[in-house]
This record gives structure tokens, sequence and C-alpha cells, in this order.
């Protein structure tokens, strides 16, 4: 069942996508050294989260999303139009799709939160689909 | 592409923080040994989510520097904690970030010219 409620527009946010940044997630995460200006693809999703007004715990909170019973990452979507590159700084737009509850194996019933997330400079660089499950006490009224 | 196993760790508890400030997420379970406990994971941080990902990523960028990552496709089936010791195996344009041999992240990659 889909939550059938309006959604409020979400505050822009920015990403400072330093070289520092890049190098840091890189060695963090294994990869090769940065030969140009081209950041970790992982960027798309560090820069949508971090750049947020407000952490997702809070953004979380203010959906009616119940944050401290512990949600699940469960799935992202990556579209890249051009890389991100380092030494920028990056417009960050979230924009809820649709927050739905759901019957749950694992926690009785969920709230499955569907925002996407683009991170652009003028012209769009990367958006994130981000499905995030959120356990909840009761079916939806 | 031939299929290609990239080992991983140990997992990093410190860099967790790190990652936590990139991504200004404060959920305890990723900086708190007692967090991570009382939420049923033992005594072991849990790495965040995106971490995991970028691990796959990283692997990808290694096997073929020149490849460009124009889309992705990625599901979360399980947790990484600290001091684990990971498997990033790659198969053309899937991957996936095995745990003890169970898959934990699961990706399916799109290369090419982007957009």
């Amino acid at each position: 069942m889909t939550t059938t409620r309006p959604y409020p527009t979400l505050a822009v946010g920015r990403f400072d996508l330093s070289g520092t940044r890049d190098d840091h997630v890189r060695r963090m995460s294994g990869a090769p050294a940065r030969t140009d200006a081209r950041a970790h693809p992982i960027f798309a999703f560090v820069g949508a989260l971090g750049g947020l007004p407000l952490p997702i715990k809070d953004l979380s909170t203010s959906l009616g999303l119940d944050f401290d019973a512990g949600p699940v990452l469960a799935r992202c979507r990556i579209a890249v139009a051009r890389p991100l590159l380092v030494d920028r700084v990056y417009t960050v737009t979230p924009q809820i799709d649709r927050i739905e509850r759901k019957p749950s194996r694992r926690y009785g019933h969920a709230d499955h939160l569907h925002l996407e997330i683009a991170l652009d400079d003028d012209t769009p660089f990367t958006t994130i689909a981000l499905h995030i499950i959120f356990p909840a006490e009761e079916a939806a009224t | 592409m031939t299929r290609s196993d990239t080992p991983f760790g140990p997992v990093s508890g410190p860099d967790m923080a790190d990652w936590c400030a990139l991504l200004n997420d404060d959920n305890q379970i990723h900086l708190t040994r007692e967090a991570a406990e009382a939420a049923g994971f033992g005594p072991h941080r849990v790495n965040p989510g995106p971490a995991n990902l970028a691990y796959l990523m990283s692997a990808l960028m290694a096997d073929d520097p020149d490849r460009e990552i124009t889309a992705v496709d990625a599901r979360f089936v399980g947790n990484v904690l600290e001091d684990d010791h990971l498997v990033a195996r790659t198969d053309g344009d899937e991957a996936t970030l095995l745990r003890d041999g169970a898959p934990v992240v699961t990706a399916t990659f799109t290369f090419g010219e982007p957009e």
C-alpha cells in the first residue's frame, strides 16, 4: 500500500568534492590513485547523502520514519550523465519518490522510502535512487 | 572480461567514522561497538553500505582503469563488520562483494560513454 500524502519539498544542499576527499575515499576503498580530474564514482552516493542540508537520520525522522528502529539500505541505482570531477562544488537536490508501508516478514510492517538525489553543476552529473527500509510498528491506516 | 577476485580487508573500524563524516550519517551502529551490539551485531561496528559498494567499484577500476561506469544497480543483502575480510568478485558487468563466501552486495554495472 502506498501512503497517499503529499510529500514535502526538500531543501537543496551542496557538496564540496575536494581532491583531498577523493584521495581519502580511494585509500579507504582500495581504489587506484586518481590520474585526472575524475572522482571516484562512489561520490554519486557519498555526495548525495553528504550534501543533504540535514543528516539522513533527521530527514527520515522529519518524514515520520523510525530511524532509531534500525533502517536497512536495500538498493541503490546510480545514473551517471558525466563523471564527477574533483575540486568542484555540486548542488544536491533531493526528492521523495514515494513512501510505502508494507507487511514485512522480518519486522511485521515496514516503511519503504524511495528517495532520489541529483548532483549537478548547472548541468546534470549523477542521480541516485535509494530504497531504504524502516521497521514500522503497525499497518498504515 | 574474465572473473576476478580482489581481496579486501580487514575492514577498518576507524575508517567507518570517516565514511560517516563524509555521508553526514551519525547512525551509531557504524560508530560504537556498544550500539552495534545493542542492535544485534555483536561487538563489531557495522560498515556503512556505501563503503561496501565503493569496494566493488574500486575493484572494477583496478581491473580496467579506462572503463567508465555510467550506471549501477546495487542490492545490499548483508552486512559487513569491522575486521571482516572480503572478496570483491567481478565478472563482466556483474560484481559481488563476498563475506565468508556469502554475498553482501550484488551489483550490475553499465560501462561506456556517459550520455
